[in-house]
């Protein structure tokens, strides 16, 4: 029973952080239109910043080599994680946001990322390169003693409401002005820039407030496993959430939940039992990189909008002549709508 | 002094290498305008072709080469019937198109990875000797390297102004819809277009492995970015500038191994990119409305 409900506390981890990775592709994809190809660098930044913040100095003679070790409470271990994946997000926006087409955003991305991933693991006194680093101090782990199946239900409830509250606030940017703001740049720059909007910081806003949430997910990750090193976020996991909001559906945080669900999760966590063949061992994260490649292809080409499309705004239609009955009728019937919109 | 020459040498022909791979992108961009993201894949393809044809069915390599370039080409060719064609046809926006060719991307690498395992690879050829040019030390697979690429600049050169293949690639690269209204076949040149930058892409890979030796499946990819730094140096979707930024980029990355270590050479190729997107974005030959 205890390894059953392990397992299921793993599994939730991990739906909910890939959920918090998704919602933050959504602000900058779904809502604003932003291609980042690299959303799961910035889950790597996010996850060794807080990680080398809480951790203490690495020890001399160690063979382990990692900057800072600051040893500082988790808390603001993690608030520094998230600050610097905004950073990150920031320093993109700033070289490729400005008057461009979304390919060069893409291609500053993608990158970054190739780059990053270079550096850090190369360059060993960093992040202990290709090793990654491990025994990163868990939050609340001091709080009392904990069974180690009592600390994952906890971590799982935890990892939960801030799920919660993420999603919670993901949609209220949905829904305020600023959203409108993104919704519309994403459908018609030009437009939105005819208005008088300032169509750079509504991009820039989304694509640090995006890069905020992978960043959240990425301190998740590392608290929750402990550990991070390159191999744990290779392009193929960026994939893995587009893949989620893009067959889910762009633009609707229920999609996300949906899409992260059924690839993060169920297609992940399926393709895990194949039976492993000896003499290929990567045969079989080969294959769900294939499959994973060619839903996103499919998903597009005949789905786009995906399997929960974003709701479109319904507006009153008012008839020439006697308008007043016209909109009592909208008004009787579509209360319900405009509080769901 | 010695060691300026000893990098400017590698510099020339690392620059040869990025040509041939950014004038393949530049066109293909030209012609369809959208990037394509899975274009270290055919790289990649085009040198493991190569390599199954040298080293496991034994052609000599010349020969190896050819048939590694020409399925690259084909590659290229079927994936943009099955994929690109039908999306073009359905007029997807370019959102949707990039995040295609990404998609694309891990599809084709882990194919390639499913037949050609992890690891590194190596062409079954002898290693030449150095020969002495004036100042500069090249071997002989070197100045293969740079002739090659001078040839195929020249080849791509005569056929941009010579063809009338290449007239229509450029009318389509200016505007496809007036190129379409006034009876060219876009269809077709576009299918021309996309054999020419798969072939380029798998000479490119080619001569890429001879000058680096060892190889493997993500080698393409790493370099991917190198090549996109080349193509937005000289202006996206330009054929000469691609040539110019390669030279650039190549000369540039291989150069400063003088002053910091030739571990960063890539970083200091980003370092380009970023400063020319801040400073230039269009390019240093600009194209209208392409930035």
């Amino acid at each position: 029973m205890d390894i059953i409900l392990g397992y299921v506390t793993t599994i939730l981890v991990f739906f909910f952080t890939y959920n918090i990775f998704t919602l933050g592709l959504n602000i900058q994809f779904g809502y604003t239109g932003i291609l980042n190809f690299t959303v799961i660098t910035f889950m790597a930044i996010g996850g060794y910043v807080a990680g080398v913040l809480a951790m203490p100095k690495a020890a001399a003679g160690s063979g382990i080599y990692y900057i800072l070790g600051l040893n500082l409470p988790w808390p603001i271990a993690a608030l520094g994680g998230v600050l610097a994946a905004g950073l990150l997000g920031y320093l993109i926006g700033q070289i490729a946001l400005k008057r461009l087409r979304s390919d060069y955003l893409a291609i500053v991305t993608l990158a970054t990322g190739t780059l990053l991933y270079g550096l850090i693991g190369n360059g060993t006194s960093i992040f202990d390169g290709w090793q990654g680093l491990f025994n990163v101090p868990q939050p609340f782990a001091g709080f009392r003693t904990w069974t180690p199946l009592g600390y994952s239900i906890f971590f799982t409830i935890m990892t939960g409401v801030l799920f919660v509250l993420l999603w919670l606030f993901a949609n209220r940017i949905y829904k305020s002005p600023l959203g409108r703001v993104m919704r519309a740049v994403r459908d018609d720059q030009d437009v939105v820039e005819a208005f008088g909007k300032n169509t750079f910081k509504v991009r820039m806003t989304a694509m640090v407030i995006g890069s905020m949430y992978v960043g959240i997910g990425g301190v998740l990750t590392i608290a929750y496993i402990t550990a991070l090193s390159p191999a744990g976020w290779t392009t193929g996991e960026t994939f893995v959430v587009w893949a989620a909001l893009l067959v889910g559906g762009r633009g609707n945080n229920f999609g996300a939940i949906v899409g992260s669900f059924l690839v993060a999760v169920v297609f992940n966590e399926a393709t895990r039992y194949l039976p492993q063949i000896p003499a290929h061992p990567n045969l079989i994260p080969d294959i769900r990189y294939v499959l994973i490649g060619l839903a996103v292809i499919l998903s597009v080409y005949f789905r786009p909008q995906g399997m929960f499309p974003e709701k479109k705004n319904t507006f009153l239609e008012v008839p020439l002549g006697d308008s007043s009955k016209a909109i009592e009728e909208h008004l009787a019937g579509g209360l319900s709508k405009v509080g769901e919109q | 002094m010695s060691l300026f020459f000893l990098t400017l040498g590698f510099g020339l022909v690392t620059a040869s290498v990025l040509s041939l791979l950014s004038v393949g992108l530049s066109l293909q961009f030209g012609v369809t305008n959208f990037v394509n993201f899975a274009y270290g894949s055919y790289l990649s393809a085009g040198m493991l072709f190569t390599w199954t044809f040298s080293a496991k069915l034994h052609f000599p390599f010349i020969l190896a080469a050819a048939c590694g370039v020409i399925l690259t080409a084909i590659l290229a060719l079927i994936v943009n019937e099955v994929v690109f064609e039908p999306f073009a046809k359905r007029r997807k926006s370019i959102f949707y198109m990039l995040i295609v060719t990404f998609g694309l991307s891990l599809l084709l690498d882990s194919i390639l990875q499913i037949f050609y395992g992890v690891g590194f690879e190596k062409f079954p050829i002898k290693q030449s000797t150095a020969i002495k040019i004036g100042p500069f030390d090249f071997t002989g697979v070197q100045l293969l390297i740079i002739l090659v690429a001078v040839v195929s600049m020249v080849v791509i050169h005569l056929l941009l102004t010579r063809t009338s293949l290449g007239k229509k690639m450029r009318a389509m690269s200016d505007n496809p819809d007036l190129a379409k209204i006034s009876g060219i076949d876009t269809k077709s040149v576009t299918r021309a277009t996309w054999a020419i930058s798969g072939a380029l892409a798998g000479l490119g890979g080619v001569v890429l492995a001879l000058n680096t030796v060892y190889f493997e499946t993500t080698t393409g990819d790493s370099l991917l970015f190198v090549i996109f730094a080349a193509v937005i140096l000289g202006g996206i979707g330009q054929t000469y500038g691609a040539m110019l930024g390669a030279l650039v980029i190549g000369v540039v990355t291989e150069v400063s191994a003088v002053w910091v270590s030739s571990a960063y050479k890539t970083d200091v190729a980003f370092l380009i990119l970023v400063v020319m997107l801040l400073v230039r974005p269009q390019g240093i030959i600009a194209s209208q409305g392409k930035a």
